[in-house]
């Protein structure tokens, strides 16, 4: 954690705390806000394989805007030529995300859910920004909502992530598949998710996508609480998705919960970096800087991979 | 002797000691429930179930178990059972009545201490589960001790039982006894009846049954020997008007029964408590004599007088009191009109003024008006064939709604104002003749009517014989009763209510010219009962006996009790009084709307006054035993028993008897009420474990703090 802060202080950009963002409804603004805010501070530009190709030139008609005629080519041939260009997207860029119950938690003002929908809310209005066709999946144990990757399609994809709410149990491997069948393209996928299954049957599930070719970046979204496990008072926990119930005496259990935690993210870390999937693990009372630098860093690995 | 319990469902609560065990070891205790997203890491740590899982503190739980236990068979409600096997075994208890009597007759060889010792026996002998009454009686019955197993209770009201005044009636004893064994749970009943059995005492048709599996058992006390009693049977008090004052000359009549030689007795009369003369007399066996006493000059009201006889072998029956007063003359008025030489109230001033002791004052006015002054110091006016004018009348209406009498005896020319014809019983109406034959006769009269009560006895007065040749045709009213008519049905005497008082119609004449009913024996206690209704005299009793009320609220009632006066009973409304009985116990009687009875059930004199008074002449009621009771003739215990036998019932487990047997457990236990300490205990055992468990929460915690530290 503390390397974290670290490297926000070192990139010198100083970015809104996410209990700040909790008070912006508007998830565009929130978007806006951040991404821009993260974009000034960067030495270059962020976006890459921006570029506009010729198609053809076509006769001017009256109406067509003037400052598109090629008058070069009317130099030489003394006629009026409309020049057309063919737009580019670079990618498809789909965001994946947990909607189940575990997401609903939070020890603070923010929900491991409300950091999440941030989280992709900025990415979506990031990845539009540089002409990527983004779209949004969100699932539980199952397939929620399907928002297909389209240039047009940032406004659903922050209604969406608007409308959304946790209650339902989750798992990776079933919706994983879905969503395997349903893009079809491939593309950059950010898969956000507490991950609360063991990291083989983590691994399992996003397999199929990484078999398609999908470059997979995964944010693993953590509440304080559950990294530092401050409990004091033997109480009796709740799990959220299951109703299980079990009593507690955290200050016998703290070392245990914590080496196993540790451990947890330690394995998860090492599957993900075997296949080549982009991991990091964000906690929600840090801000979103760490996300968007992950991103861009794997955009730029892509962009020289490719 | 064995442990049971009353209610043993309750010991399933038992089960309630596992609670806390089961509590301890499942770890359901109550704490703050904390959501976390994931038990994931938790549930894999091996956690200190067996910490939970290991009772640290056997002692406390034992305390616990044990205070649960404890209420759980407090609730229980255990007893020992001391004696249902037995009680089962000799047939079931028994729900016992001991009838004692306490009739005067058994002071005779001290058979009421015989009575006693019996009855002690019997409660002796009650077995534990046994439950008994004690019943005394004599003309009625009273429960002085209900169905109980105590037997210290029942001991000390048996020592209480003295002889009483009554006589004996087995009725009211027997029917309390079945009301009892009928409201019993028990299924066998036993009726004890200790008496001295006396023949007077049953009819036979008491009507008595007993319930089914109860029997009666009777005791004799006493033997049944030849009877020698003497007693003074009755006393008469003729009184004579001598030189203005009355005279009375009391004979008293002295009854022997049995014996077997002649006796000589010694008879006393005392008035006011003091002896004035002494008589001899001699008796042969089963024989009565008349003793006369010198006459004495009654001038005081109230004066108390007693007959009595030295004889010693039963006491009660060898006095007589009485009471008596000097009586006052009642005021009568004849209003007759002129009709020549004749006198229309011959006969009927001369009847009324035939009497030895003066009880009528006689006044007579011979005109058709009456004044207001002729009406004072009169309680009942003859109108007789005269026809009185209006205002007269209007004046003897007031009279009458004022509580006098009023009898119009219309004749020749009697007659009444149509102003005020609304007093009169009915309608006048025509002379009419019987002059065909012999004349008429009275072919109805009323006997319950207070007139002709008197006659109503054989040889109490014959009206046959007087013949009725003419009277007035006569309509009553709806309001009028008819208390007498002609052998036509036509009326003879009719009778209206008017306020206070009353008036009387008599549709013929009281003289000799319209009848000859005048020229009959019967015509003078005819005409003095006529007065006396109309005057409103009651005929005072010089004695009561024993077993008959008074209501000391009714005037009627006191006047025949013989009170001359309320000043001289210091009675007044609105007051409590006071009876003070023959042996010198208190009974007062509150004041109120309602009656006060006294009951009369000790012979001698009561004492009536106010509370805080001692008027020189008190009011006294003389009161005799019943002589009923000095027939000392007995009846066969067994006959007796024979007659109100009760079907027998056996033992087939019925549900009134095991219903008997349930109580009876019920009975035990709330008499040991084991429950009580056994919820004290539990509370002791929650109060050392509450202290206990307290200090070893201190004591753990303080080495808690100790590690930390």
């Amino acid at each position: 954690m503390a390397t974290t802060r670290a490297r926000h202080s070192a990139a010198g950009a100083q970015f809104l705390d996410p209990a700040v963002l909790g008070r912006i409804s508007n998830l565009e603004l929130l978007a806006r806000t951040v991404v821009d805010g993260f974009l000034t501070g960067l030495h270059r530009s962020p976006y890459l394989g921006f570029s506009m190709d010729f198609a053809e030139h076509r006769p001017y008609m009256p109406g067509d805007d003037i400052r598109r005629i090629d008058w070069k080519l009317y130099a030489r041939t003394d006629r009026h030529y409309i020049k057309l260009f063919e737009a580019d997207t670079n990618a498809n860029f789909s965001i994946l995300l947990d909607l189940s119950t575990s997401m609903s938690y939070g020890s603070h003002s923010l929900t491991k859910l409300d950091y999440a929908r941030y989280l992709a809310a900025c990415l979506a209005y990031f990845s539009n920004k540089q002409r990527d066709r983004v779209g949004l999946v969100t699932f539980d144990h199952e397939v929620v909502d399907y928002v297909p990757p389209s240039m047009k399609h940032l406004d659903t994809i922050l209604h969406t992530l608007d409308q959304v709410t946790a209650g339902r149990p989750g798992s990776l491997a079933e919706p994983m598949l879905r969503i395997t069948e349903m893009l079809g393209r491939k593309g950059i996928l950010v898969v956000i998710s507490d991950f609360y299954e063991e990291p083989d049957e983590v691994l399992r599930a996003l397999a199929p996508l990484r078999a398609r070719g999908h470059d997979v970046i995964v944010f693993h979204v953590m509440d304080p609480f559950e990294l530092e496990f401050p409990f004091e008072e033997a109480s009796g926990f709740e799990d959220l998705e299951t109703g299980e119930q079990i009593p507690v005496i955290p200050g016998k259990l703290r070392s245990d919960y914590l080496a196993m935690v540790k451990a947890h993210l330690a394995s998860l870390e090492k599957c993900f970096a075997d296949n080549q999937i982009d991991y990091r693990l964000l906690d929600t009372s840090q801000p979103l800087d760490e996300a968007l630098f992950q991103y861009l860093l794997s955009r730029e690995r892509a962009s020289k991979a490719r | 002797m064995s442990l049971a319990f009353l209610v043993p469902l309750f010991l399933l609560g038992i089960a309630g000691v596992v609670v806390p065990i089961i509590v301890h070891l499942t770890r359901r205790q109550r704490r703050n429930v904390v959501h976390f997203p994931s038990l994931m890491f938790l549930e894999k740590i091996p956690y200190q179930e067996q910490r939970r899982r290991r009772i640290q503190h056997w002692f406390l739980l034992s305390l616990r178990a044990l205070a649960l236990a404890l209420v759980v068979a407090a609730f229980a409600r255990p007893f020992f059972d001391q004696a249902s096997g037995a009680a089962l075994g000799s047939g079931g208890p028994r729900e016992i009545v001991v009838l004692l009597d306490r009739s005067y007759s058994m002071e005779i060889d001290d058979q009421i201490e015989q009575a006693r010792m019996e009855a002690e026996r019997i409660l002796t002998d009650l077995g534990p589960l046994d439950r008994a009454s004690l019943v005394t009686f004599s003309r009625g019955a009273d429960v002085i001790v209900r169905s109980t197993s105590d037997r210290s209770r029942l001991r000390g009201a048996l020592d209480t039982v003295t002889v009483g005044s009554g006589a004996t009636r087995y009725g009211p004893a027997l029917k309390v006894a079945q009301t009892i064994l009928e409201e019993s749970t028990l299924a066998l009943g036993e009726v004890y009846l200790l008496s001295d059995f006396q023949r007077n005492g049953w009819t036979g048709d008491e009507g008595v049954n007993l319930p089914p599996g109860s029997s009666l058992l009777p005791i004799e006390i006493g033997s049944e020997h030849e009877p020698d009693n003497l007693m003074v049977a009755d006393v008469s008090l003729p009184r004579q008007i001598v030189a203005g004052r009355e005279r009375i000359t009391p004979t008293a009549r002295i009854v022997r029964q049995g014996g077997s030689a002649p006796t000589t007795a010694s008879v006393s009369l005392e008035l006011d408590g003091r002896e004035i003369q002494t008589r001899e007399v001699t008796l042969t066996p089963n024989s009565a004599q008349p003793v006369q006493f010198q006459p004495f000059t009654l001038s005081q009201p109230h004066t108390t007088g007693t007959v009595r006889l030295d004889d010693q072998s039963l006491g009660a029956d060898n006095s007589h009191h009485f009471v008596v007063s000097p009586g006052s003359s009642l005021g009568v008025l004849v209003v007759n009109g002129v009709r020549g030489s004749n006198d229309p109230s011959l006969y009927l001033r001369g009847a009324l003024e035939i009497s030895d002791d003066g009880r009528f004052d006689v006044r007579s006015r011979r005109s058709a008006t009456v004044r207001p002054a002729d009406l004072d110091g009169a309680a009942a006016v003859f109108v007789n064939d005269v026809q009185l004018d209006g205002g007269s009348a209007e004046r003897l209406r007031t009279f009458v709604e004022d509580g006098g009498g009023l009898l119009i005896a219309v004749g020749q020319e009697g007659g009444w104002p149509a102003s005020a014809a609304d007093m009169l019983p009915g309608t006048i109406g025509p002379i009419e003749d019987r002059l065909q034959g012999r004349g008429g006769t009275l072919g109805y009269l009323d006997y319950a009517h207070p007139v002709f009560e008197v006659f109503s006895g054989p040889r109490s007065g014959d009206f046959t014989g007087a013949r009725f040749y003419r009277a007035r045709a006569f309509v009553p009213a709806d309001s009028a009763s008819v208390i007498a008519r002609f052998d036509d049905g036509s009326v003879a005497l009719a009778e209206l209510r008017v306020g206070r008082g009353r008036v009387l119609l008599w549709t013929t004449s009281l003289d000799a010219f319209w009848n000859d009913l005048a020229l009959q024996p019967v015509y003078l206690p005819f005409v003095h009962r006529l007065a006396e209704y109309l005057g409103g005299r009651t005929e005072a009793l010089p004695w009561f006996v024993t077993g008959q009320v008074v209501d000391l609220a009714d005037p009627d009632a006191l006047e025949t009790a013989g009170l001359v006066s309320s000043e001289a009973a210091g009675i007044a409304e609105g007051l409590d009084q006071i009876a003070l009985s023959p042996t010198g116990n208190n009974v007062t009687l509150q004041a109120g709307d309602g009656p006060r009875y006294l009951p009369l059930e000790e012979h001698g004199f009561y004492t009536v006054r106010q509370p805080g008074t001692d008027p020189e002449r008190p009011f006294v009621i003389a009161v005799n035993v019943d002589l009923d009771e000095s027939n000392l003739g007995r009846v066969e215990p067994d006959e007796l028993a024979l007659q109100i036998e009760a079907p027998t019932v056996v033992d087939d487990g019925s549900p009134r008897l095991s219903q008997a047997v349930e109580l009876q457990r019920e009975d035990q236990e709330r008499r040991q009420s084991l429950w009580r300490w056994l919820l004290v205990a539990a509370l002791a055992v929650f109060i050392l474990e509450t202290a206990i468990s307290n200090w070893v929460s201190r004591r753990e915690a303080g080495a808690a703090r100790a590690v930390v530290g």
